[in-house]
This record gives C-alpha cells, structure tokens and sequence, in this order.
C-alpha cells in the first residue's frame, strides 16, 4: 500500500467529515474501554506481586495453607525460625505475629490499631520506615513503637512521643493490661489500607500488649532466599526440612491469588473486552458499509476510467485502518483518564491495601490492545470489501445514469 | 425468642488412617458442604474424623449424615467452601482448649431471632446495657461486605455510562448516515409542499420507533443472555450466587435511558438537514 493509497483513502473520509470524526470518537470510545479492561485484568496481580516483592521477602511460611488472619499459629516458632535460618538456601527469616490493640484519640474516640509483632534485629523488616529510627533505635529498657502515617495523624504522634494501647488480639473479652511505648518512627507498611491505623513493637512487646504468656508462636514466618538460589530452591528446602509448614514462594502465592481473590475482575474484564470489540467491529463495519454503498455508482465509475479491484479494495481496507488507528491512538489518554476515574471508584473498596492498584499500565496490555484493534479493522473492513470487489461495472452505472 | 448459638472454627478432616479406633456408640452426625462431599469422594454414611490441629492429634469421629449447599457468599467468591457443620457441643468439645477452661463454655456469637423485629433498636440497647463488653450488632446493618458490593455497583454504573457514550456515538453515526441517505426524499417532500415541522415530526417518530425496537431488543437479548451468563459464572465459580438479574426496574431504566438518547441522536442528525431549503437539499 503505497502513499496515493492512504491519500486517496484519508479524502474519501474528509469527504463526509461527520461521519468521520464520529466513526473515530466511537472507536476512541470503545477503545478506551478495551484498554482499561486490558489494564483492570492483570492491574490486581501486577500491584499484588510489587506488594509482595516490596518488603524484600520472596517466601511466606505458614502453619497451614489457611489465609493468615483465619489459619492456626506456627507454634515452637523460634525453634523453626532457627531450623530454616540453618538451610543454606535462605538468607534470613523473620518471625511475625499480628494482633489488634486500643488507643484513645485526643476526642476521646476508641481507635482499633492493627498492631504486628516482629524482632528488631534483622537486616530486612515487612515495614518500610520513612521518619525517626527503627525498633532498635532506643536504648534497652524502652518500648519502641513503628507507627504509620495515619496512626501520627490520627494520635497526633511523633518520633520520641509516648502512646498507650491496650491490646485486643484474641476478640475475647479478656483484659490485656495497658502498655505504655514510645514511638520510634513513622514507616510505611506495604499491605495498609487507605484507612489503616497500624503500630509494630518487638515480639515481646507484643505478646505483653496482648496479654499473652510466653508463647512462642508467630502468625508467619516472612523469609529472604539467598542471592542466586532463588525462591523455589529455598521454598523446596524448607518443606523437606519442615514438612508440618506450608511454604510459598511469591509466585505461587500470585498464582493462588490469581484464581481466588478478585477473579471476577479478570472475568469481567474479559467479557467487556469481548463486548466492546464486537461493538467497534459493528460500528466500522456499518460505516464503511453504508459508505461504500453510497459510493456504488463513483466506485463504479473509477473502476470505469482504470483502477484496479485491488486499488479499490485496498482503499476501503485503508480507511478503516485509518478510522481504527487514529480513534485507537485517541483511545489511549482516553483510556488513561477514565481508568484513573474507575480506580478511584474501586479503591473505596475496604480492606484494598493503598499500594495496591485495580488498573496497572504494562507494556503487554498496550501491545495486546493494539493487536485487537488491527485485528477488528481487518475483520471490520471484509464485507465492505467483498462488496466493492463484487461490484458490476457496467450495471452499476447504468443504473446511476437511469436513476 | 429464639437463640441459636454458634461456633465458627478451623478444623482438619484426618486421613482414615489417623482415625481413632470406632467406638461403640454411633459417631455423632454432622454436615457436609457439597464441596468438601466432592472434593474427597465422601458419601453419605461415611465415617471421617475430624480434628482441631494440623496434625490431626486429638481427632474425633463423626457420620455423614447429609450434605448441604453453603449459603452463597458473594464476598467469598472463588474460594471453595470445604465446610463441615457440627452440633454444637460436639465442636466445643473438639476445639476445647485443655488449658482454658472457659473454652468448653465459649462461642464466638449469638443469633437472635426477635419475635418482633421492629425492636432491634430498643433490644440492642437493653443488652449492651445489662451485657457491657458485649457487642451487639443487627444483621440488616451494613459491614464491611456490603461497602464492597456499593463500590461494585458504582464501578458497574460507570462502565455503563461509557458504555451509554460510546453507544450514543454509534447510533449518531448510524442516524447521521441514515439521513444522508435520506437528503433526496426530503427534498422531495419539502418540494411537494411538506413543512419542516410535519418532516420534523416524521424523523421524530422515525426515530422514536427505531429507538423503542432497539431498546425492546436489548431488554430481549439481556434476559435471553441471562440464563447464559448465570450458568457460565455458578460454573466457574462453583456457586448458587446469581450474578445477572433482569428485573422489570432495570427493563425500564434501559428504556427509559435508550429511547430518549435515540431520539436526541434522530433530532440532533437532522437537524442541519431540515433547517437547508429546498432547493439546496435537491443540489446533488
């Protein structure tokens, strides 16, 4: 298709300009949609994946392979924690427990703070910190507290402030005595929700603010393989070492993600984008259609005066590779903006860590769009094509010049 | 007033071999999810034993003694509920901590059924003021999983509208092709001694009757459609869960949105057309 083609094709649209720009906003339209349906079907499991690798950890190691909050605790865990810090496929593991605890605001409003549990002695921790120091900043004797932003905002807490909790960890109504710490630092956890007050302290600290005797136990172990073996060499070494634990590296917790939570956006997603694609394949094939019909008696005549059955073939093809290529370009901020409009919508969802995002851009989804749309215009463009490359010369004409 | 008390917990179904020798006594029955039935070749009758630890100590045996399909849950969606009911002294007994002796003797929550449920408000009040530490909570309030299904309802609402958009540009199109085709008929009629507005009036009702046939057709194909969407997702997701519903009120709000939007597409197509003279629409 050489450049007269395009030419040709490109004023045979500016001809009926309406009818143009119309076709083009439809396709922009429902490639907008396509493309946010393309984002929202992988969105969830790309963010839930940079979550996970986020903390640095790439195996999760449970009591069973329940949920966290709903499975039982990993008991004996410090002699576990040591039993898989020995396996020469893993870096390092960190123990985590989590709980509920407490606080007053200053308007005498009950807050409930997530409170987690983890030592302050490890080279990587599940929290990110952004202001003051770590569990392990303050001297012994203190009671060091990692709260997150929303938690200061809310307490009116800084780095070196004093803040009470009561602990509420087993959801029963057994008294867990006050316990008074000092905030060390403001960070930022990976898997809080927009709303979420959440506070970290030592495993210790911990098991004080809930009430709990020496327990031993942790909700997960959060473990780092070593550099170079990777995550399934570390995830097999720590089943064969602790058959009782349920080991999984990130990807397998993506994939059990994948089929479990939020399934029904991939499914909803790929319903819309079949919708839509049908609905641009209609709208182009309509208007090159009717176009072409109404062309009947000029198309007739080039052919007459010396275009080939391919010349004109190739012109209704190119316009509608024009009609999809522009409306499709068009579909891109188009589809940028909304999809920013429906992740706001979706964020409202409770419980939605803030790090975690409904439509993620990748390079695939814009590839995986653009292959669609080619591949509606090509469809799109058959039966206009058939119709002019079947189109009688001489009946045609007459007919005009009788009507 | 009717209380039924409830123990929600995380039990493991042990392997047969685990299973302690049978007593002499029947095992007591309990129920099984349809899933859980599935998913371990259980029969009706079958003897399992069912333990509180991962590591099947302490395990208990019980009888098959039906099977039921859980409550479908549109929160828990994809998840497989592998369930087991049991009578609830024989839970308590199974998850009783030895240590805790409160354990035996605890449940998670009540369920009340008042006789007039009218008086939940004053009811809730009364409790948690004889009953303090006690939260009592009516089940018509909203939590958490009704937050997500209004979040779902505006997210759908909002594909909707784009969908309504991109359709709206289609039939303009369709409309502004359908009047083009009809420049030499208007002429005509215009030339003949027709007004404006008796042709005005016509593309109204043209596009009235075209609109009306259409959105019919919608509301068809969508409860056509219905059975299919229902039967592909309670496939895949193994539930009783209705996912597409037509009632009469959503029928008529896509009729009440489609019909006037194929009305303002007619009049908004014609528009330019009508308002040229005679003369100019019959200049070809």
């Amino acid at each position: 298709m050489n450049a007269r083609v395009w030419g040709f094709a490109w004023r045979s649209l500016a001809r009926q300009p309406n009818r143009a720009v119309l076709g083009l906003l439809g396709i922009a339209a429902v490639g907008a949609l396509l493309f946010d349906m393309l984002l929202l079907s992988r969105g969830l499991v790309v963010s839930f994946r940079e979550l996970l690798d986020s903390a640095g950890f790439d195996v999760r190691v449970l009591a069973s392979d329940s949920p966290v909050v709903t499975g039982p605790r990993i008991g004996g865990a410090s002699t576990a924690v040591a039993a898989l810090a020995a396996l020469p496929e893993v870096d390092e593991v960190v123990p985590v427990r989590f709980g509920a605890a407490r606080a007053a605001a200053p308007d005498g409003e009950r807050l409930e703070v997530f409170l987690t549990g983890a030592p302050a002695l490890t080279r990587r921790r599940p929290w990110v910190l952004l202001e003051g120091g770590d569990l392990d900043a303050p001297g012994p004797g203190a009671r060091p507290l990692v709260i997150n932003r929303n938690l200061a905002r809310r307490l009116g807490l800084a780095p070196g402030k004093a803040v009470t909790l009561e602990g509420d960890c087993t959801r029963e109504p057994r008294p867990a005595p006050p316990v008074r710490f000092e905030v060390a630092g403001i960070a930022a956890f990976p898997f809080d929700d927009p709303a979420a007050l959440t506070a970290a302290t030592t495993p210790a600290l911990f098991e004080r603010a809930c009430g709990f005797e020496k327990e031993d136990a942790a909700d997960i172990l959060l473990v780092a393989s070593r550099e170079g073996g990777g995550s399934m060499a570390a995830v097999s070494a720590i089943r064969a070492r602790r058959p009782d634990l349920h080991a999984f590296s990130n990807d397998e917790i993506v994939a059990r993600f994948q089929q479990v939570g939020f399934s029904y956006f991939r499914q909803i997603s790929a319903v819309l984008s079949s919708i839509t694609l049908f609905f641009g394949f209609l709208l182009i094939t309509v208007l090159l259609t009717v176009s072409v019909n109404q062309r009947f008696a000029e198309i007739a005549a080039l052919r007459a005066l010396g275009f080939t059955r391919r010349r004109v073939v190739l012109d209704v093809f190119a316009q509608a590779v024009l009609l999809v290529g522009l409306g499709g370009l068009l579909s891109l901020p188009l589809g940028w903006a909304l999809s920013r409009w429906l992740e706001r919508i979706l964020h409202a969802m409770p419980e939605i860590p803030e790090g975690m995002h409904f439509f993620v851009f990748e390079g695939r989804a814009l590839a995986v769009h653009g292959l669609l749309l080619a591949l509606t215009a090509v469809l799109a463009a058959v039966y206009p094509m058939r119709l002019v490359a079947r189109l009688p010369i001489a009946a045609t004409l007459r007919s005009e010049v009788v009507s | 007033m009717a209380v039924l008390l409830s123990l929600v917990s995380l039990i493991h179904l042990v392997a047969g071999a685990a299973a302690p020798a049978p007593p002499a006594s029947e095992p007591p029955a309990i129920l099984v999810s349809r899933q859980l039935l599935a998913r371990e070749g259980l029969a009706l009758g079958d003897a399992v034993a069912l333990s509180s630890s991962p590591s099947g100590a302490g395990a208990r045996r019980f009888r098959i003694a039906g099977a039921y399909e859980p409550v479908p849950d549109p929160a828990r969606l994809g998840a497989v509920p592998l369930e087991v009911r049991l009578h609830l002294p024989d839970l308590l007994a199974l998850t009783a901590d030895p240590a805790d002796l409160l354990s035996t003797d605890s449940v998670q929550a009540i369920n009340v059924a008042l006789v007039s449920p009218d008086e939940s408000g004053p009811f809730r009040r009364d409790l948690a003021a004889r009953l303090p530490g006690l939260v009592v909570r009516d089940t018509a309030a909203g939590d958490d999983s009704n937050v997500t299904f209004v979040v779902l309802d505006r997210f759908h609402l909002a594909i909707a509208v784009v969908t309504v958009v991109a359709s709206s540009i289609f039939l303009l199109a369709l409309m502004v092709m359908l009047v083009d085709e009809r420049r030499e008929t208007v002429a005509v009629l215009r030339l003949i001694g027709l007004r404006r507005r008796r042709i005005f009036v016509q593309v109204m009702a043209e596009g009235l009757a075209i609109a009306a046939a259409g959105a019919v057709f919608g509301v068809l194909l969508a409860a056509l459609l219905e059975g299919a969407f229902n039967r592909f997702f309670q496939w895949r997701y193994d539930t009783a869960l209705v996912f597409v519903r037509v009632t009469p009120a959503i029928a008529a709000q896509a009729v009440a949105t489609a019909v006037p939007l194929g009305l303002a597409a007619s009049v908004a197509a014609s528009w330019g057309l009508l308002r040229q003279g005679a003369l100019a629409l019959s200049r070809r």
